[in-house]
């Protein structure tokens, strides 16, 4: 075995061995040609290294196979060269297994790689921890070449410090080549040398920018021919000049019933129809379907500011619990609009509409009850009209929901007019 | 003109970045921050631009300074766990000064917490978060308009002044909807990243200017430079002069405050008579603005600091302040974070208290307006 003296000079000298390599690949004059390199080794050029002017990013250990997919998708035509030793296949081992399965473009030099690669063992002995023995002895080898082949890399090649001539051949296939190769450099002579692997599959930012070129082409080409409508004339968003005041709505149930649909309709409608301010906050749990689904609807002439109706002039409530929390909070000139199938008992002072009932008629399902609380809400409000809704209902809802949706909003507006004038 | 526009926060956000320049995205999918990807998958290639969902947040951070290092204004998007994950590299981007964004839109935490529910937790993450005694600037959106109109800051900062610029967001402002005026791209002031004018061979990369930076060369166009995350001289190569960290150092600090009145941003309420104040920032700005509403109606002289700069904190700003009131109330989703450094800056001249709360519930007007009372009520 060798000593630790014999191992950091043989280092040093692979180095410069490989510098020389990749300074004859470089093509002068071509600044963007020039590779550019990435490594976590301590080892950088000295100041006044003589060549063609190559950038070095001593990046994060284990990291530079990340930064490298930046500057991929930033420097199409610079070839990206990462000289890695273990904390490549080992602390970046996930960024080589991304990077190599998306055939992203770059070119990894793994230095000394019989040791992740070979017949010996995988650990590379960094410290005097004294179980080191007990984990080389369990731990199985790392193998990233094996890996990058599984995983249909570009290319895959071993080659040795020892034949400058086919490693100089080597680094200039793999850079030239589109996509993720990978080199193991070794002096391991029991190992095969050359292309172990390769593939002709399209690199990754390659693909996507013809894909998004195309994109842009085809968008060029509806923007000429169909002329498209925009969905709202954006001239007549610019705020009412009719004075509106403040007007807090809250509409609270369970997810499942479209509540925060409803209030998104709502805000939109307002601010885009109506020409006021609006906010629309809600409020939901991780789970969306079951748990409490809240949703404050805020409009006015005046920038709202605060988009909580703590103090609603509307308050739909679809289910008990919300019923008991909020209740109370709703402003003495306001409305509150209670699912009379959904409480226990409907309070003095309330419109008792069958919201859920009626989505069930109009639409089969509760997920309506939304779209019917915003009929409930026209049919009490004045700052937004029904005709309004109906508008936003059209623009939002998939189309061939829309009637259904629809004949649920004016049933609520209806039913709740009818039940008003009733008292 | 400015149009107007119904918006989410999340969606401020990144018609924000698109609109400051952001040509490239790297992210990892997190609620409540998702919808910034999502949107920006689609915008980012109808304007010439990439996005490329990563493998993680460590990997992401790296891949907008690559990008960023590419000559690409870029940004990430996340919230607590993977704001967590990116501080190793946003340490790198600090050290290396590196341009680039990224937003963290607060849940409630540690760990996987309360996904779906705002927190203002991590103010002191965005501050200290990566390792070293580092300068950085984080801005706090308090409504969609600020999230559209601070975005574009956020990134005219970290070009301007070589560093990344934490987006500190939170659930209460990006899932909010809100109709804001979306500016025209010629109303707009958009900071381009300059190219050097001098030789490739007389080019610091890293020059260590007294409150400013060096041009960032792109790679690819003659400049050599080495770039590292270990202390450097000026062109980048590593060093342990102690001299030359101290040159250093001192850049890294005088960057950042040589230039606070560009980069302190604040709006004020009804201050000029106030006798007791709020300050507040994020979406609890909201509940706090309206909470000066209703005690002015009330006869009560309260006023509103809200910060959008919260890093470097506008101590000058605080300190005055806390000469001309007799309260300070600070409400915020956490137990003190911010209060701590108004206490601090207060050094006993006013009194200075909190609302708090991190249990994924909302700080409302009235509990703002409850403290208040109460503190009138113990004032001489």
């Amino acid at each position: 075995m060798r000593t630790a003296t014999q191992r950091k000079t043989a280092h040093t000298d692979t180095w410069h061995t490989l510098m020389k390599v990749i300074s004859d690949a470089a093509a002068p004059g071509d600044h963007a040609k020039l590779p550019l390199i990435l490594t976590s080794l301590p080892e950088l050029p000295e100041q006044d290294f003589p060549g063609p002017p190559i950038s070095f990013i001593h990046g994060p250990p284990g990291r530079n196979i990340a930064l490298a997919i930046g500057l991929g998708a930033a420097l199409p035509d610079t070839p990206l060269l990462l000289i890695m030793n273990a904390d490549a296949v080992t602390l970046g081992m996930n960024h080589l297994i991304h990077a190599a399965r998306r055939n992203m473009g770059m070119t990894l030099l793994i230095l000394r790689s019989e040791v992740t690669d070979a017949v010996e063992k995988s650990v590379v002995k960094r410290t005097n921890w004294h179980s080191y023995g007990f984990q080389e002895s369990i731990e199985k080898k790392a193998t990233p070449l094996e890996l990058a082949t599984s995983l249909e890399a570009s290319s895959v090649s071993r080659g040795s410090i020892d034949d400058v001539p086919q490693l100089t051949q080597l680094i200039s296939a793999a850079m030239a080549k589109p996509g993720f190769s990978m080199i193991g450099i070794t002096s391991e002579n029991r190992l095969p040398r050359g292309i172990l692997s390769h593939t002709d599959l399209p690199e990754y930012f390659e693909s996507y920018r013809r894909w998004s070129a195309s994109l842009r082409q085809s968008m060029r080409v509806s923007d000429q021919s169909a002329n498209p409508q925009p969905i709202v004339d954006k001239q007549n968003l610019s705020p009412s000049s009719r004075n509106v005041p403040r007007h807090e709505i809250k509409i609270a149930g369970i997810g499942g019933q479209g509540v925060k649909l409803a209030g998104s309709i709502l805000s939109d409608a307002a601010g885009n129809l109506a020409g006021l301010w609006t906010t629309q906050r809600g409020s939901y749990g991780s789970a969306t379907r079951g748990g409490p689904s809240v949703v404050d609807v805020v409009a006015g002439s005046r920038r709202i500011g605060y988009p909580g109706a703590d103090n609603p002039d509307v308050l739909v409530v679809l289910n008990e619990n919300s019923l008991q929390q909020f209740a109370d909070s709703v402003k003495p000139s306001g409305y509150l609009i209670v699912d009379s199938d959904q409480v226990t008992s409907v309070p003095a002072k309330s419109l008792a509409i069958p919201i859920i009932k009626i989505a069930v008629e109009f639409v089969g399902k509760p997920i309506a009850a939304g779209i019917v609380s915003l009929g409930c809400i026209a049919a009490v409000a004045d700052f937004v009209s029904l005709e309004a809704i109906k508008e936003m209902v059209a623009l939002k809802l998939p189309r061939k929901m829309v009637a259904k949706n629809i004949d649920a909003l004016v049933a609520g507006y209806t039913v709740t007019r009818t039940t008003l004038m009733g008292e | 003109m400015a149009e107007f526009e119904v918006m989410y926060g999340n969606q401020a956000i990144a018609e924000g970045a698109i609109a400051a320049g952001c040509r490239f995205y790297a992210g990892y999918p997190i609620t409540p921050s998702t919808e910034i990807a999502e949107i920006l998958s689609d915008r980012l290639p109808e304007v010439g631009g990439v996005f490329v969902q990563m493998e993680d947040e460590i990997a992401s951070m790296a891949a907008i300074i690559g990008a960023s290092l590419g000559g690409l204004k870029s940004a990430t998007a996340t919230s607590g766990p993977g704001f967590s994950l990116m501080q190793e590299n946003l340490g790198y981007a600090v050290g290396s000064e590196v341009p680039c964004v990224v937003i963290n839109v607060q849940r409630v935490g540690p760990s996987t917490g309360l996904p779906t529910k705002a927190a203002q937790g991590d103010v002191m993450q965005a501050r200290w978060g990566t390792h070293g005694d580092h300068p950085i600037i984080a801005l706090s959106p308090g409504s969609v308009q600020d999230c559209f109109d601070l975005t574009v800051k956020a990134f005219n900062f970290a070009e301007k002044y070589r560093t990344p610029v934490i987006f500190l967001a939170d659930a209460l402002v990006s899932a909010l909807q809100e109709k804001i005026s979306v500016p025209h791209s010629s109303e707009l002031d958009i900071y381009a990243r300059p190219k050097p004018t001098e030789s490739p061979e007389d080019y610091k990369a890293f020059a260590f200017t007294k409150g400013g930076v060096a041009p960032l060369a792109t790679f690819g166009e003659g400049y050599r430079y080495h770039v590292t995350g270990l202390s450097h001289d000026e062109k980048g190569y590593p060093t342990e002069d102690s001299a030359l960290v101290a040159q250093w150092w001192e850049h890294m600090h005088s960057k950042i405050e040589d230039n606070l009145d560009d980069i302190l941003l604040y709006e004020e309420k009804q201050l000029d008579d106030a006798e007791i104040a709020l300050i507040a920032y994020g979406g609890t700005s909201m509940a706090a603005d309206h909470a000066v509403a209703i005690a002015r109606q009330q006869g009560i002289k309260l006023g509103l600091l809200k910060l959008q700069t919260i890093w470097p904190f506008p101590e000058k700003r605080v300190k005055k302040l806390t000469e001309n009131v007799n309260c300070i109330v600070v409400p915020e989703l956490n137990f003190g974070q911010v209060r701590s450094e108004v206490e601090r800056l207060s050094a006993g001249q006013a009194a200075v208290v909190g609302v708090n709360k991190a249990d994924g519930n909302q700080i409302t007007p009235a509990e703002i307006l409850a403290e208040v009372t109460a503190q009138l009520r113990n004032t001489p």
